[in-house]
This record gives C-alpha cells, structure tokens and sequence, in this order.
C-alpha cells in the first residue's frame, strides 16, 4: 500500500476499544485484531475516510515521531490488517 | 435458564444433502461434530452417536439418538455440548472453562481441551474447595460484576488424572462410549457448590512450558481476544447476535481479574499450584 490509497472499513467489520487498546473483529470470518493506542488512533482515522497520507499528516501533530517512521507504521499497519482482510482499498 | 429437552426414539442417522457450515474435529482429526443450519434452527450431528436439533432461539433442543447409543452418552453430549450452544443462542456468556469456589467467590480456569481445566477443578474439589463447573462456564451479568452459574456436578477426568486425585471409592457415573475419560459425581469427595457465585478471577491456561508457577496480568485487549476464543458461539456469521456478543465481552473483558497462568504439569506440585492460585486470588490487590 502506499501514502495514496484511502482504505475503507468493510461493514461486517467491527471494533471496540477496550482499556487503551482496541480488537478489531472481522463478523464474517471470525478473525480478531488487537491494536494498541498508536494503532488505535490509525484504526479510528482509517474510519473518518483519510488517506495514509493524510493520517501520516494529523498524527505527526499529536506523537513526537519522525515522518518516516510514522509513514512505515502506518503502512506496516495498513498492510496487515489489508492481508486479513479487516480493511479494503478503492 | 429455560431449555426444552427431549429424546426423541432412536433413528440411524441418513445423509444431509447439505455443506455443513462449520465442523469440529478433534486433536487426532477425527470428525466430532457437524453444523448445519435448518429452516428453524441448528443440526448438530455426531457421528455415529447422535443428531441434536436446536430451536433457532436456543430454547428447545430435540436429540435424536442413533441406535445402541446409551442415554448417558446423549445426555452427556447434551449437557458439555449442545446445551452450551443453546445457552450461546439465547444470548448467555458461556466459555471453555472450569471455575471453583475459593472464599466466598469464583476463579475460572479457561483453555483449550487438554489444558488443564478439569483436572485444577478435580484438584481444588478433592482439597475441599467446592467445584461450580468442569465445562461450560455460564456467566450472568450481576450490579457491576458478573456470577457464576453452577453447572451439572460432575467432573470429566483422563486416567492419568483420575489415578492421581481420585479416591478409588468415588462413585463414578456409567461409562460413555466417545471417551475414555472417566466421569466422577460430586458427593463428599468431590463437592460441588449449587448457588452462583461472583467471579473474582479468569486464569487462562499456558502450555506447562515453565520450570514454575507463573502468573501475568493480561491487558483488556488480550482479555477480550482470548475470552472471543474461547466463547461457545453456534453461529459465527451472524452479525446482529455477534455484534451484541462482542459488546458483552467487551464489557467483561474490562474487568481487572484477567492473568495467564503455567505452571509444570505433574500431579505432585498440584498442592502447591493450589495454594499459589489461593494466595494469588485472595491476596492479589486490584490495579487502581
């Protein structure tokens, strides 16, 4: 995946958060995600319809990270949860 | 909880010109159980032993034993299988877990089948300590925490386990045809308590790979993800039920009681692991 790409959360797609950490849980595969703060707030940015780019662009003003690793975890992250099938692309 | 349960004759099973929507195999890959959904409900089919038909609200459940099946075996799959799903139909909690009684409240022990969990339930009860469930753990929400409902007072045992924990005199229930696992009434040697009791721990069973006993506080997060796996869900592509479900869990799984416990499996430290989990579960102060 790359910066570009909007990824969408599939309907049958749930999550709740629990503690400081949210699972993500796919209803039709059964298959089950947990994501700590960090991946949390990528999850819930994923979900208001923002590029990687543009999620990159919000969390480089709320953590003290650099733009290249933030921009590897965002898409390490994305690219995971598109290979189980807990995010779709387009 | 209200379930109608009912014996139909017996009948030979017939071919189901259906795909089952989910199997269970057990650990040698032996087909144990098929599911299929029906116009109103479930079919659970044990091979060779018997068909269960669950009613699509998990209130009614007709088992149709095949011939030279003995009553005991139909009941008892009732009782650790097909009751547990129907409870899951109707929305209750239930889990893979065995739960004692230690001071006034409840510990579960929760893993897969092989972990451990009948046999830390037989090693409490034959200490003393009165058992609510070998399997099946029910639990219902009460004020701000959950209670564990009793289960039926027996507990299930291997023999390597049995000849470890068990008084030779024990009365043993009649034997099943699916299992070799012997099957032991509570009584005076192995009590059992009947009234529900408040949940002060969930420990969930490692693999025995540790040289002591071990115990981890887990996040909410793994909590819930371990409390999902070990759910009795008759239907995972459900969404509405499953969503509702998942809230559920998501509520109890925000609880502080949740720790992962291993310790090496051989029955003579059993004395001492009892007396770690009572010290644990009594001593331990909440998190803030």
């Amino acid at each position: 995946m790359n910066l570009s790409d909007k990824p969408t959360i599939p309907a049958q797609v749930m999550a709740r958060k629990v503690g400081d950490e949210t699972v993500i849980l796919d209803l039709a595969g059964g298959t089950y995600y947990g994501l700590d703060p960090v991946g949390a707030r990528i999850w819930q940015l994923m979900g208001e319809g923002k590029t990687l780019g543009e999620i990159c662009d919000t969390m480089l003003d709320e953590y003290d990270v650099t733009r290249e690793a933030l921009q590897r975890d965002v898409i390490d992250l994305a690219d995971k949860l598109l290979e189980q099938n807990l995010i779709s692309i387009g | 909880m209200s379930i109608v349960y009912s014996v139909a004759p017996p009948v030979p099973q017939q071919p189901i010109d259906q795909v089952p929507f989910h199997e269970w195999s057990l650990p040698d890959g032996t087909l144990w159980s098929l599911f299929f959904r029906r116009a109103t409900g479930y079919l659970l089919r044990f091979p060779d032993f018997a068909d269960f038909n669950i009613s699509y609200d998990g209130h009614e459940v007709s088992a149709y034993p095949v011939p030279g099946v003995s009553q005991q075996t139909v009941d008892h799959l009732y009782l650790n299988q097909v009751l547990p799903l129907a409870l899951g139909r109707q929305g209750k909690l239930v889990f893979h877990a065995s739960a004692v009684e230690i001071g006034s409240a409840a510990v579960a022990f929760m893993g897969e089948s092989g972990k451990g969990k009948s046999t830390l339930a037989a090693s409490f009860a034959t200490s003393g300590f009165r058992f609510l469930t070998d399997d099946g753990l029910m639990l219902e929400a009460n004020g701000s925490g959950y209670q564990v409902m009793p289960s039926h007072p027996s507990i299930r045992l291997w023999l390597d386990s049995k000849t470890a924990l068990i008084a030779p005199d024990t009365p043993t229930a009649p034997a099943l045809e699916f299992t070799s696992k012997s099957r032991f009434l509570a009584g005076e040697s192995i009590p059992f308590c009947d009234t529900p009791r408040p949940l002060r721990r969930v420990y969930f069973l490692g693999d025995g790979s540790t040289l002591a006993v071990t115990f981890q506080r887990m996040k909410p997060a793994a909590a819930l993800i371990d409390l999902i796996k070990h759910s009795f869900l008759l239907d995972f592509e459900e969404p509405e039920m499953l969503a509702a479900h998942f809230d559920e869990l998501s509520s109890l799984a925000s609880l502080p009681i949740y720790f992962r416990l291993d310790y090496p499996r051989r029955y003579e430290d059993l004395a001492a692991v009892r007396q770690a989990i009572i010290e644990h579960a009594t001593h331990e102060s909440e998190p803030a």
